[in-house]
């Protein structure tokens, strides 16, 4: 089934809210708020999340999964090769010594948990990404976007959405 | 293989040298146990450096010209450092700080400057060791201090680590200066160990090449080693035999009777020594106090004056 | 006090200005881009020397082993805390004025890392052989010694490098966004293109690059503290007397934010004025900066006091020793120019007048990171000068042109890399002020409405 995009620029976030939560409440057939509905902004806007509702963040999974196989995989490296490769007597100390594992541990924890969460972040964020069929430079500059996917049918009732809440600009392209 | 290994022994690789196992390595590679030390009377040295001649002898250690023995980077395995009197002691005697300048020649033309040769103590728990970023010096299971060449990378954490600054590294890339082993000096180089290129550490080995042949040998005929058996280049150069040298675990070598006779014990940082007022005891150990457990005792000195 | 940044900047104005930075600044940026270069040349040709005449050119003797190349490397590892500090630590706390000037502490930690790393290398007697440092499975079965301050600081350093590139990145990728929508010619457009990695500002982006960019400043908090800290366990994992010292670490933790705080400041002054910056980097943002110093100074000061009371009260002889050669001996011009620098000059930072008085900070800056240099130099060298060990009592050692030459480089290869970065990625995080002018358009309007409520 053929679908529609539709990019509705705004000047002013208020507005921009109003907008959304007017798409969230009009119930438009052909139109998934919590799928088709995109908020594109110059700047983090903790409101954004309020206004389209909470999704889940799963970075933080990421974060713990790598830092404990980093920490686990340090200490087993470095116990492990004291023990079976290098069994050498330095300076008195046991030959495998807990305190400097333990700082070799403490990095490779940190490591490997700042490492997952990026490779996390990318995941979850969708990155690199193709190109949205429908962008604006004006997004990176100062303008809030909304970028609504929907059936044909929809369309202009969500145009209309759009117009009458002062969009700056309306730019749509029929999907594949 | 490997966390199973870890897991097993894991008593054993946690435990610490030498006060846990008394100085004995857990190694048994031969017939017995060895620990290689010395001790070195400062009453019997005349501060001749015929130990250190020989130490550049056998060791193939570079001559390194006037201008970088200035500089401080001369290669002297075995050095002779010269202390000169007694200043506090001379002060006593002449009640006057004043003239201190005429005090300290006097006290010297009384006394003579005093002599002490300067090795690697071989420490049994060496500071240098633990602080090697590619493990280059370690603890070998005869008791001494081994340094890998072909694995240093010259980071000279060992020699700033190390309290008596016996470790020398090569500056520059010795054996290809002239001045180094000028002819025909260069036909007496030892054939039974390297020399070193420049950028890495080294120090005094207890005549590794000689130990170990000894070991060896003792080895194949199934015996214990003897003092005889091996000397190190020092102590057969030393004139008036102030040095000996031996295996420390043979209660029958000379060594490990002069360390009892001193009541000096490899394992202990504080000796405790029988407190009679007029006994002789003179052996004594350098900045034991710092616990690397030195391999070295020395002989104090008897003074004229106190005798 | 004035303004943090004035609210009726238009968003589009700054996107204009930082974009004019990347493209078009000062000339003086090319004439520090050539100095630069030119005292970078003089230290690759002292390396040149010292890799294959062997480090005995650099002057160093037998038991003084360690050089100007260790205190100098302790210096650059001290400079990268402060971008840390800004980016990290104040962004937790939520403090807007860090926002203009925190891309460039940042990226002065990342290439001061870069700088450290290098006298790493040239510090070796065998740089050739310096993957034995690496734990790489080999058929040779060794492994480095994991006991080694050393290595330790290798990993450190390593973790921290990588962290702090990967936080840069993250935290520009959407002003490289901006970047790409901006510029249309050549090679940028191009490498825009790849670095934004098609970023376009959508609610999912933003959610979870909030989420990221936290996680990864959580991290770089203990990791900076741990780097310098490991840095310290070098000397204070060692015997010897001025370097065994139980403070150690977090004196040398608030002496590198001490260092990176005074850069931040030298750094703040220069790009303000190549970059014509005056918009953004404010004299309120500098008079918070100062203030910081200030804070920090003192910390510093302290610290010091307690290590000099530890010495002269702890029974050792050694370590008195060293603390007498220290101010007595041949290192005393150098350590009371260290304590005039380090302690004194920043009283100039009370001072409100000079607070934003932009040549006194400069000149200030200058000499603060003077004295943490000489700090370094005299943590490291009159140890090796009067250890515990007397007939290796060495105090006449002074480095060679070769040991100093490779110092003055690392400036020009610090130099070099900072104002390439400066010309590539915006210096100043654009999405970042929009949102600093955003909070305070809010507030004022808050303010308004409030106001009108009370009446």
């Amino acid at each position: 089934m053929s679908k529609r995009h539709i990019l509705a620029l705004y000047n002013d976030f208020d507005e921009a809210e109003l907008a959304v939560q007017e798409l969230r409440t009009a119930q438009i057939k052909g139109f998934n708020v919590d799928d088709d509905l995109t908020v594109k902004s110059p700047i983090e806007h903790p409101e954004v999340e309020r206004m389209i509702g909470y999704k889940p963040i799963r970075v933080q999974w990421f974060t713990l999964i790598g830092a404990l196989t980093g920490g686990i995989l340090a200490f087993s490296l470095i116990a492990g090769s004291q023990a079976n490769f290098y069994s050498q007597m330095k300076g008195g100390k046991p030959i495998v010594p807990i305190p400097p594992d333990m700082v070799l541990t403490y990095e490779m924890f940190i490591l490997g948990g700042v490492y997952i969460t990026v490779l996390g972040f990318l995941i979850c964020a969708g990155l690199p990404a193709r190109r949205s069929p429908l962008y604006s430079a004006k997004v990176s500059e100062d303008q809030i976007g909304i970028l609504v996917r929907s059936d044909e049918s929809a369309a202009p009732a969500l145009k209309d959405i759009f117009t009458r809440h002062k969009a700056l600009e309306i730019q749509e392209e029929a999907g594949k | 293989m490997s966390v199973s290994n870890l897991l097993e022994n894991w008593s054993k690789y946690r435990h610490t040298h030498p006060l846990d196992d008394g100085g004995h390595a857990d190694w048994n590679a031969y017939p017995s146990p060895i620990k290689w030390a010395m001790s070195i009377d400062l009453d019997a040295c005349t501060g001749c450096n015929a130990c250190s001649v020989a130490c550049y002898a056998e060791n193939n250690l570079p001559v390194v010209g006037k201008d970088k023995y200035a500089h401080g980077q001369a290669m002297h395995w075995m050095r002779i450092e010269r202390y000169w009197g007694e200043p506090e002691k001379a002060i006593d005697e002449f009640d006057s700080a004043m003239n201190f300048q005429l005090v300290a020649q006097n006290f010297d033309v009384d006394q003579g400057a005093q002599f002490l040769p300067m090795l690697c103590q071989q420490c049994e728990a060496a500071p240098c060791e633990t602080v090697c970023p590619v493990g280059a010096t370690n603890h070998t299971e005869d008791g001494l201090n081994s340094q890998i060449y072909n694995r240093c990378i010259g980071s000279r954490y060992c020699s700033a680590n190390c309290p008596y600054k016996v470790r020398y590294f090569n500056w520059y890339s010795y054996p290809d200066q002239e001045h180094a082993w000028p002819e025909p000096l260069n036909q007496q180089l030892n054939p039974d160990l390297t020399v070193r290129t420049k950028g890495v550490m080294e120090k005094c080995t207890f005549c590794k090449q000689r130990t170990y042949t000894a070991r060896n040998d003792a080895k194949t005929e199934g015996r214990e080693i003897r003092d005889e058996d091996v000397q190190t280049a020092c102590q057969q150069a030393c004139p008036t035999g102030a040095i000996s040298f031996g295996n420390l675990f043979n209660p029958e070598s000379t060594v490990a009777k002069q360390w009892s006779a001193q009541q000096v014990d490899l394992v202990k940082e504080k000796q405790d020594k029988d407190g009679t007022p007029d006994n002789k005891l003179r052996g004594y150990r350098i900045l034991e106090e710092l616990r690397p457990f030195p391999s070295i005792m020395y002989l104090e000195r008897v003074r004229e004056s106190a005798v | 006090m004035g303004k943090d940044i004035r609210e009726d900047i238009a968003w589009a104005q700054i996107n204009k200005d930082v974009l004019a930075s990347v493209q078009s600044p000062r000339k003086l940026y090319w004439v520090i881009l050539f100095i630069a270069l030119a005292v970078f040349g003089v230290g690759i040709g002292c390396e040149v020397m010292n890799y294959r005449i062997g480090l005995g050119v650099s002057n160093m003797d037998n038991p003084h082993v360690w050089g100007l190349y260790i205190a100098t490397f302790i210096f650059w590892i001290g400079m990268s805390h402060s971008g840390t500090l800004l980016s990290a630590i104040l962004h937790l706390m939520h403090a807007d004025w860090r926002k203009p000037i925190y891309r460039f502490a940042e990226a002065m930690t990342t290439f001061s890392l870069m700088t450290a790393g290098l006298f790493v290398a040239v510090h070796l007697g065998r740089l050739w052989q310096i993957y034995y440092a690496l734990p790489y499975p080999n058929e040779r079965w060794t492994w480095p010694n994991f006991q080694s301050p050393l290595l330790w600081d290798a990993m450190a350093i390593f973790t921290y490098l990588s962290s702090s590139v990967i936080f840069l990145y993250i935290g520009s990728i959407p002003d490289l966004a901006i970047c790409r929508d901006n510029i249309q010619a050549g090679w940028r457009k191009k490498l825009y293109s790849i670095l934004s990695l098609g970023w376009e500002g959508t609610d999912r982006q933003w959610r979870n690059f909030r989420i990221t960019y936290m996680t990864v400043a959580c991290f770089l908090i203990p990791l900076a503290v741990s780097v310098h800290s490991i840095v310290a366990s070098d000397f204070a994992m060692s015997q010897q007397p001025g370097w065994h010292v139980t403070s150690f670490p977090p004196y040398f933790v608030a002496g590198a934010l001490y260092s990176g705080c005074a850069a931040i400041i030298t750094l703040f002054v220069i790009l303000r004025y190549v970059f014509k910056f005056e918009e953004y980097m404010t004299l309120p943002i500098l008079r918070k900066t100062v203030r910081l110093t200030f804070a920090i100074a003192m910390v510093w000061t302290y610290l010091n006091c307690i290590e000099f009371a530890s010495a002269w009260y702890g029974h050792s002889q050694a370590d008195k020793a060293v603390l007498i050669q220290k101010a007595t001996g041949p290192y005393a011009p150098f350590w009371w120019s260290m304590i005039f620098c380090g302690s004194v000059v920043p009283f100039a930072m009370m001072v409100k007048k000079w607070q934003v008085n932009i040549p006194i900070m400069f000149a200030v800056s200058l000499l603060l990171n003077l004295g943490m240099w000489l700090e370094r130099w005299m943590i490291v060298s009159p140890t090796f000068a009067h250890g515990y060990y007397p007939w290796s009592w060495d105090h006449d050692q002074w480095p060679s042109l070769v040991q100093w030459g490779i110092v003055f480089g690392s400036f020009g290869w610090f130099t070099l890399l900072f104002m390439v970065f400066c010309k590539i990625i915006p210096s100043v995080s654009m999405y970042e002020v929009k949102e600093m002018v955003y909070h305070r358009t809010l507030a004022k309007k808050k303010e308004e409405l409030g106001l009108e409520g009370g009446h």
